[in-house]
């Protein structure tokens, strides 16, 4: 038979579980749990005090209610896990339940870079993959290095082929990046080999000409440069940029600081070439003739060497030039030109797609 | 320059199709940019003829016909002309057709009487003047033929971009020569033989040139008893073919040989000369000119002129003058063929925006010994349309007769330049056909003489190309080269803002949600006014394409500020947008008058955030600008910078300087209202710019090094300020640093209240403690707090709350 103070201690523990079991059965929120948590089972909590007072019991009655404390102690230890987990359940089941994939998802600001500059970016990465420099020029030039140094005297048809933006009789607003040329080449000696993108003006306005567009010169001299290298160097280029089964053609062409000069043509990248849209209709961008025109180049003209002292005859080069819209346009399939500069955002915000260069 | 493929076959065999001539031209650098029909628009048309004719019952001069235009059924059409009889062949224009006018022939009722199709005059074909009536047709071509074979006027135009260094390709005998050399053809030069009388020409006219370097040749023919008409139809059909108007007999054979030869051809009317006399010289001073189009034009003593023994006749190489031109009543000619100096003439004729198709081919270069048969060729043709006798031999001066350029060719150069197999053998019949002498010499030095209607060939290269062109471009080996490095000029500091430091910009521009914008460098000195900027600093274009592009910007605003504008009035208005771009400012000092910047532009207008749900609605401010700006300068290691409030900036109000010690970096700040206003803002608009040559020159200096951190638990302590409104954070933040306390790791502005009464504002700082070695006891942070606390409210005029 227990003793009286073992029977009162019993009761009293099996109060407290009737007590934690009744405030649990109703338990909601976390926030409930936790204080139910602190009143029962923390350091400080009812069950705590209660098994406190096992030390004031005979010590004949401490084995068995030592027992029976431990018990009930774990029983509501475990009861509360299983409470807490249920919980942690039911709140993942409403979690859940409010889960809707199909929401649209919070928009991060998204930056974009502007098309011109992606391609030309593409383009110099391209040749410096080569082996190329990348060099930047002012873009208020002197006559001396847009025109007399590149062999186009003053009163000569070939200031015919660029009309000129004047800031005064001998500033001008460059037309072409080709100055880069005499300015690297003042600066270096060969062999050298650079590219120069930038942009370029011309007092010509209408459907497919802009005031200002952007151009890549490209150029290298070094000994024995011949025909088959400018090619080759152009070719692996444009079957980079555009894709490996494009056809490049080479054309005479004239440029005042290239001799010989010439014009290539990539076979037209819309139609693949064969003139007549999938429909049947005349390719527009060719207009039939299944070749686009992309680029000038030349070997370096003999007179731009001597501008800058390079013997002719030791030195060879060539150099090019290409319009980094009329790329973007071959390679987007954008039609006007002044998308470019109007910088309307449903335009920008199409070139979001375009991959790191 | 356009190409009639029939005239052409006129001076060389060629029998191959249409479309390899037109490759083959395009390969040898005569590019083929379009190819056309010509009279394409009389395509639909057809030779009828008139089976019966009677009078409409309603009209008197209207007249019912029936036209057999070779199908089943007669067609009955009603005709206005007084000339339309039955038997005769006419042109019919089919009901569904347009005329070149653009009106649409159709099927329909004249008062009363069905009428299908249109009887045509030439003028309604643009092929004449005429219009009293119907044309009629000699030639008796079966009905229903199409009327262009009727009349041979079938002929493919080619349109060849000519470059301008071959002036000698602007005329038909100049391309055939071209097709000759390449295809290895013979070439049939123009019928010149001419029956001549008594007197010699000289008898007429006296001929003198002052300065051979401006008129190396001038030579005359004199035609008299000259009946001016219309042109025959062949010579009429072949100008309009070639783009050309048919004026009169006289004029049309000038422009055909011109069309034909490429040499410029003038004719006097030799009556009208006083003398009569020619002589080539300069005026002595500025005075007033007429040409033949009415226009009166100011000289300039540079010019050259045509003067008879009194006057100036006309400016030489480009426009014959108004008083002495030839007209119907003109009876006798004064013929000239003459080579002029390139530059003077293009000099006049830019000078005055006067440029002809005689100019144009001057300025290129003629052919000196062409310009002979030029002018004989013209005689033949003027005796042969006007029934004039052309008088003996040449009134002439040649101050400068044509000398044959000797050029140095070595073959061997040649294939390592081009990397081509071009033997010895084929370099020399090249040469040889392109007109050139060729004298092999030792070592394979030749010596090459050019022919007279190349003015493109000086020096080896221009030879070496052309060996080029026949043997083909396409030819080409493709090599890709290895590109040598030199190490002069490695290492150099470049000024300005390096490519790939600009990537890096642009890069980390992407990366803050800014979209890229690309503007034109020149705007309006309108919009530069506009947002106030200086005057005397600024670089405007002497010859602007319209006022809306006239000036350099001197900073990125005007351009962004524009972007901004447009997308506002296209309803997008919320823009974070940024640009990389070189702006402008005059500089006397350096070559170019220009100091260009590479300047970064940012622009914020409208929500900061996409409004997608869930939006917050609130617009991008200042401190969205700054983070931005201060992100820039932590990616690139740079700072701590200073933004110092500016009341003195042209456009931005408020504005704040952003500095880095003693450099300037740029400036940040709102807009001022004024000028917002004008670019239709529908919220703040945020503006920085930032100079980058600048910032990649502080960038340079920086060493990135890795510093070490406490791996010991940080203690948080907050603590409010009560403070004036003029109390910059700027300066809590130096105090803060000046106390110097030795645990505090970091702090941070947690938030800034302002109570609903006064000025004051409470700012709540949450200090950050730690020890680089042990974890911190409350009681030394407290302490350091308390201590932090105290020096605030010692140095700062702030209180506890």
């Amino acid at each position: 038979m227990a003793s009286s103070a073992l029977q009162a201690f019993l009761d009293k523990l099996q109060q407290l579980e009737s007590a934690f079991e009744a405030a649990v059965e109703e338990v909601e929120d976390p926030e409930e749990l936790e204080s139910i948590r602190v009143t029962y089972l923390s350091r400080r909590g009812s069950l705590v005090q209660c098994l406190s007072q096992l030390k004031d019991l005979p010590d004949e009655d401490r084995p068995e209610a030592g027992k029976t404390a431990n018990r009930i102690k774990q029983r509501l230890q475990d009861r509360f896990a299983r409470i807490q987990e249920e919980l942690q359940q039911k709140r993942d089941r409403a979690r859940r339940q409010d889960f809707d994939p199909t929401l649209p998802g919070r928009s991060p600001r998204t930056g974009t870079l502007h098309p011109v500059t992606l391609v030309s970016d593409e383009i110099c990465s391209i040749f410096r993959s080569l082996g190329y420099e990348v060099v930047l020029g002012p873009e208020v030039e002197t006559d001396f290095y847009n025109f007399e140094a590149l062999n186009i005297p003053q009163d000569h048809p070939a200031r015919d082929m660029q009309d000129t933006l004047y800031l005064s009789d001998s500033i001008v607003l460059r037309t072409h990046t080709s100055p880069l040329q005499i300015r690297t080449m003042q600066e270096q000696s060969p062999p050298l080999a650079a590219v120069a993108p930038g942009k370029v003006y011309r007092r010509d306005a209408d459907l497919t000409h802009s005031p200002m567009f952007n151009q890549i010169e490209g150029f290298l001299v070094d000994r024995r440069v011949s025909m088959a290298d400018l090619r080759g160097t152009l070719a692996h280029f444009l079957r980079r940029i555009f894709s490996r089964d494009i056809q490049v053609r080479f054309r005479p062409s004239f440029f005042p600081f290239t001799e010989p000069s010439a014009e290539v043509d990539i076979s037209c990248v819309i139609c693949s070439g064969k003139g007549f849209s999938q429909d049947g209709s005349p390719c527009r961008v060719c207009k039939q003739t299944g070749f686009v025109e992309i680029l000038g180049c030349g070997m370096i003209d003999p007179e731009v060497f001597k501008a800058v002292d390079y013997d002719p005859e030791e030195y060879s080069g060539f150099a090019f030039g290409l319009g980094v819209e009329r790329v973007a346009m071959l390679k987007h399939g954008i039609d006007d030109l002044r998308l470019f500069f109007d910088n309307d955002l449903p335009f920008l915000d199409q070139f979001r797609f375009y991959p790191a260069t | 320059m356009y190409l009639s493929l029939n005239w052409l076959l006129e001076f060389t065999p060629y029998s191959g199709s249409v479309d390899e001539l037109s490759h083959a031209l395009t390969m040898l650098g005569l590019e083929v940019e379009e190819e056309l029909e010509a009279f394409q628009s009389l395509r639909d048309f057809r030779v009828g003829r008139v089976l019966a004719c009677r009078r409409h019952p309603n009209a008197d001069n209207l007249t019912l016909c029936q036209v057999d235009l070779g199908g089943e059924q007669p067609a009955d059409i009603v005709c206005g002309a007084p000339n339309v009889a039955a038997g005769l062949s006419v042109p019919v224009a089919p009901p569904g057709t347009e005329l070149p006018s653009g009106t649409r022939v159709k099927k329909t009722k004249i008062r009363g009487q069905p009428s299908e199709g249109m009887i045509l005059s030439e003028k309604e074909l643009g092929l004449g003047e005429d219009e009293s009536g119907i044309m009629i047709l000699e030639d008796q071509a079966s009905p229903g033929t199409p009327l262009r074979e009727a009349l041979g006027l079938a002929d493919r135009i080619f349109d060849i971009g000519i470059t301008p260094n071959r002036g000698d390709c602007l005329s038909i005998l100049g391309i055939a020569r071209e097709v000759a050399a390449c295809y290895g053809l013979p070439l049939t030069m123009p019928r010149t033989e001419l029956q001549e009388i008594p007197p010699v020409c000289t008898e007429r006219v006296d001929v003198s040139v002052d300065d051979g370097g401006l008129c190396p040749l001038y030579q005359a023919k004199v035609a008299e008893g000259v009946s001016i008409g219309t042109s025959p139809a062949w010579l009429r059909y072949r100008l309009l073919a070639m783009g050309q108007r048919p004026i009169n007999s006289v004029v049309d054979v000038t422009n055909y040989v011109m069309l034909e030869t490429g040499q410029p051809l003038h004719a006097f009317d030799l009556d009208r000369l006083a003398g009569p006399a020619i002589r080539v010289a300069r005026p002595q001073s500025e005075r007033e000119f007429t040409t033949l189009d009415g226009h009166t034009r100011q000289l300039s003593p540079d010019d050259l002129l045509i003067w008879d023994a009194e006057r100036p006749i006309a400016l030489a190489g480009i426009m014959g003058g108004l008083d002495t031109e030839v007209g119907p009543g003109s009876s006798r000619l004064l013929l000239e063929s003459a080579v002029f100096d390139p530059t003077t003439i293009r000099k006049t004729a830019r000078r005055l925006g006067l440029s002809s198709e005689s100019s144009y081919r001057f300025e290129r270069g003629v052919d000196q010994i062409g310009s002979g048969l030029a002018l004989y060729r013209a005689a033949h043709l003027i005796r042969r349309l006007t029934g004039a006798e052309v008088l003996q031999g040449v009134a002439r001066s040649a101050p400068a007769p044509w000398q044959p350029r000797r050029i140095a060719f070595r073959p061997e150069r040649a294939r390592g330049l081009l990397a081509l197999e071009a033997t010895d053998e084929f370099c020399r019949a090249t040469l040889q056909g392109l007109g050139c002498g060729v004298e092999p010499g030792e070592n394979g030095d030749w010596t090459v003489t050019t022919p007279s209607h190349r003015h493109d060939l000086f020096r080896e290269v221009d030879l070496i190309e052309e060996v080029a062109r026949v043997y083909g471009f396409e030819n080409t080996p493709e090599e890709l080269p290895r590109v040598a490095k030199s190490l002069h000029g490695e290492g150099k500091i470049p000024e300005k803002a390096d490519d790939a430091f600009q990537k890096t910009v642009r890069h980390w521009a992407k990366g803050m949600g800014l979209q890229e914008v690309m503007n034109y460098s020149f705007v309006s000195s309108a919009d530069l006014d506009a947002l106030n900027l200086p005057r005397d600093s600024r670089l405007e274009l002497a010859n602007p394409l319209t006022s809306e592009q006239d000036t350099l910007r001197p900073v990125l605003a005007p351009g962004l500020l524009l972007s901004l504008r447009l997308n506002v009035d296209r309803n997008s208005e919320d823009l974070h947008l940024f640009e990389v771009a070189r702006a402008f400012q005059l500089d006397r000092s350096l070559e170019t008058t220009s100091r260009e910047t590479t300047l970064l532009g940012i622009a914020l207008h409208g929500s900061r955030n996409p409004r997608n749900w869930p939006w917050s609605g609130e617009t991008a401010d200042f401190l969205d600008l700054k983070g931005i700006v201060q992100n820039l300068l932590s990616t690139l290691h740079l700072g701590p910078e200073d933004w110092v409030e500016q009341t003195e900036h042209p456009y931005l109000d408020p504005c704040a300087a952003i500095r880095i010690g003693q450099e300037h970096l740029g400036y940040a700040g709102e807009l001022s209202a004024e000028a917002a206003r004008g670019y239709d803002a529908r919220h703040h608009v945020w503006l920085a710019e930032l100079d980058l040559d600048r910032l990649q020159t502080l960038a340079r200096s920086v060493d990135a090094t890795y510093a070490p951190w406490s791996r010991y638990p940080p203690v948080f302590r907050d603590m409010t300020l009560v403070a004036g409104p003029d109390l910059a954070f700027e300066k809590i933040r130096r105090q803060i640093e000046a106390a110097r306390s030795p645990l505090l790791n970091d702090f941070m502005l947690l938030d800034i209240y302002q109570p609903r009464k006064g000025d004051n504002r409470n700012i709540t700082l949450r200090m950050v403690y730690r020890h680089p070695e042990k974890t911190l006891l409350a009681e030394e942070v407290d302490s350091e707090h308390g201590e932090l606390g105290s020096h605030l409210l010692r140095t700062l005029p702030v209180r506890f709350p």
